[in-house]
């Protein structure tokens, strides 16, 4: 059920992905009228998928795949957000081929979601978990910005004017995206730090257990957090900035990753 | 009387060398004066990119020593390495082409018409542009005009101020609040500035080596002017600068500009250069967050680029071939060459015909052949004393400005000469 559910989600976005990149050649005004309307169809059966399975399993994610839907599922809702807010559908030219990426491994691979330590305390997981997941959903769509802001910037610079010049925003206007994301993904990353902190104390009596998934998010904090300084108060913006998102979100890849190192103890997301 | 162009141009010379040509409007005075002291008319249009003689002489030849001399003199004997002539037409041509931009560095940039105007009108004080030479303007300036008003040839230039803008809202996004330094106050400037005012620029910055022109323009386009020594300085709040200046080496180096981009707080900058040459060293482009751009990276994103700007500059060419053969036309009306011409045909024609009759009528025995040829030589004695003084006076007027009268001969004979042509 949620499986077919979940498939019929991923070729919804998959015409979506199409839709958004044949925009980015031929600039038709009925495309991303579309795309927002499959993304929009997409997003609430991917939610429903999501919905059933976290219901059957007790509310709480399990497996490196459902992580991944999860983390799909909320990235595009940040693009369809943000597409409703600004109408900038090229964003979903770049976008949408890195959602189907995270998904289509995924449910190939579904079958050995691993289950859940029953130890895990039940009220604080799920809002760690969440949080977790916007936060690396936001970082994700910021890094997706910063790869635009770089393509644009290379492009301003060379001084050659492709099929992407007429059609991405400027390069203010993903400056500032990038800015928003970055310090929304950071609330969130400093969130599920604080709440993954309490929880482990409460599970297993220490808050700092200087696991991999911990030294990781804690790099990316770390990293995010200069990243940010930098921007306020010494006006760090543009390429760097770009440059730098890029750079933090791969770091925190690892850090979503080695939540599934099979040698872990606490066996949780992130 | 024949028509002279001597000179050089960016197409012909390197900077260095028009620089060592380029007068102010004193020394132009001067050298004009000494011109007209043996020849008929002369004119001299000097421009940042090209430095060219006009003269009007009894012959191209004499003309050519004396300009020579005057450009070895002025510049160095290697001036004379660069210089291109064009006698005749082909010289009517060149001026015709030149005013109407088509010979420009920036294909239909407005400020050579105006300055061929300069020029004419220090000419025509100077005392040195009189007949010929003053009517070949008056046409190089009406067929300019047309081909501004009725081909894109202009639009082109006029389009790079607004492609600068498209540029600039491709990194601020809305121009809405940006802060502009407009350099140099000239006609280009100015453009570019009430682009930017339409695009919604709200501070804008004129600064200029005089003063006195930077508060005109400021005046002019809602803006404040500030003195030039600041120049630098005034890239700290800039946003958009935009450059037009007559400088023959850039005024932002990477070393100036580079050095104010703290205080900046790594903003983004951008960078116009208008001018030729440039004013702004390409090496400005490599700084972080400062995009610089000339007068080629504009016209590159202009979109629908060459082959538009190809046919209309076509489309030019062919009013400047119209012009010019109304003005030739013109000028023949005016020397009543054809008139003249046509009239006496006509009536030799009509002599000869009434003599072939004559001669039907009468059997050959009663008329001899010295008989005859006396006959014929009386017809066209005729014919030359009654249009002796027509003859003289048309030659006579059409010497001076007045063709009124070969039109009237036209009229009144009936020729079908292409009076019409000299009409305005």
């Amino acid at each position: 059920m949620t499986r077919s559910l979940l498939s019929v989600a991923i070729h919804l976005y998959g015409a979506a992905a199409v839709v958004y990149l044949s925009y980015l050649i031929r600039q038709f005004r009925a495309l991303p009228v579309i795309g927002r309307g499959l993304v929009g169809l997409g997003l609430a059966v991917h939610a429903g998928s999501v919905g059933v399975a976290l219901a059957g399993q007790g509310g709480l994610p399990s497996g490196i795949a459902q992580g991944f839907s999860i983390v799909s599922l909320v990235l595009l809702s940040i693009f369809f957000f943000l597409d409703l807010r600004y109408r900038i559908p090229v964003i979903g030219a770049f976008l949408m081929p890195v959602a189907l990426a995270a998904l289509v491994p995924g449910i190939l691979l579904s079958k050995d979601a691993a289950r859940l330590l029953p130890t895990a305390p039940r009220p604080l997981l799920p809002v760690h978990i969440a949080i977790a997941l916007v936060g690396i959903a936001s970082f994700g769509v910021a890094a997706g910005v910063a790869v635009m802001y770089v393509l644009m910037e290379r492009q301003l610079k060379g001084k050659k004017f492709g099929v992407l010049f007429a059609r991405l925003p400027s390069l203010a206007f993903l400056d500032d995206l990038n800015r928003r994301l970055v310090v929304w993904g950071f609330v969130a990353l400093s969130a599920t730090l604080m709440t993954g902190a309490f929880f482990a104390s409460n599970a297993h009596g220490v808050f700092w257990a200087w696991e991999a998934k911990e030294i990781a998010t804690l790099v990316a904090w770390v990293f995010f957090a200069a990243v940010l300084n930098f921007r306020l108060f010494a006006g760090w913006q543009g390429r760097r900035v770009a440059l730098l998102t890029m750079a933090g979100f791969c770091i925190l890849l690892v850090s979503f990753f080695t939540s599934y190192d099979p040698g872990r103890t606490t066996g949780t997301m992130p | 009387m024949e028509i002279f162009c001597l000179g050089l141009s960016h197409k012909t010379a390197p900077l260095t060398v028009r620089e060592r040509l380029a007068l102010g409007n004193d020394k132009t005075e001067q050298v004009l004066k000494g011109l007209v002291d043996g020849l008929a008319e002369a004119m001299l249009v000097s421009t940042c990119n090209r430095v060219e003689f006009y003269v009007a002489a009894d012959t191209a030849d004499a003309a050519r020593e004396r300009l020579r001399a005057d450009v070895a003199g002025l510049g160095g004997p290697e001036s004379l390495d660069h210089l291109y002539e064009h006698r005749g037409d082909e010289a009517l041509v060149h001026l015709f082409r030149v005013a109407a931009s088509l010979d420009s560095m920036v294909l239909g940039e407005p400020q050579i018409l105006g300055q061929v105007k300069d020029a004419y009108e220090l000419a025509r004080k100077a005392g040195s542009v009189r007949g010929e030479l003053s009517r070949a303007c008056s046409a190089a300036f009406v067929s300019a005009k047309r081909v501004r008003t009725e081909t894109g040839v202009g639009r082109a230039a006029t389009s790079m101020a607004s492609a600068a803008v498209e540029m600039a809202k491709k990194v601020f996004g809305g121009l809405a609040g940006k802060r502009v330094l407009v350099v140099g106050a000239g006609e280009m400037s100015e453009l570019a500035a009430r682009h930017l005012k339409t695009a919604g620029v709200t501070e804008l910055v004129v600064t200029n080596r005089t003063f006195s022109r930077a508060e005109e323009l400021a005046a002019l386009v809602g803006g404040t002017a500030r003195p030039y020594e600041e120049l630098t300085a005034l890239l700290v709040p800039a946003d958009v600068v935009v450059c037009s200046t007559a400088s023959p080496s850039p005024i932002f180096t990477r070393q100036n500009v580079q050095a104010q981009l703290k205080a900046r707080r790594h903003r983004p900058l951008f960078m116009v250069d208008l001018a030729v040459p440039r004013d702004i060293d390409p090496a400005v482009n490599e700084l972080d967050q400062v995009y610089a751009y000339d007068v080629d990276d504009i016209q590159k994103s202009v979109a629908e680029n060459s082959a538009a700007r190809a046919s209309e500059a076509a489309k030019a060419e062919l009013i400047i071939a119209e012009e010019l053969a109304r003005f030739v036309r013109a000028r023949e009306v005016r020397d009543g060459v054809p008139v003249l011409a046509r009239l006496r045909e006509t009536a030799a024609q009509i002599a000869k015909a009434e003599v072939e009759r004559t001669f039907q009528n009468l059997s050959s025995e009663e008329l001899s052949d010295k008989a005859k040829t006396s006959i014929e030589a009386m017809a066209m004695a005729v014919v030359n004393k009654l249009l002796h003084q027509p003859t003289a006076r048309l030659r006579e007027t059409g010497a001076g400005d007045d063709f009124r009268l070969a039109e009237a001969a036209a009229e009144l004979f009936g020729l079908d000469t292409p009076v019409s042509g000299g009409k305005r």
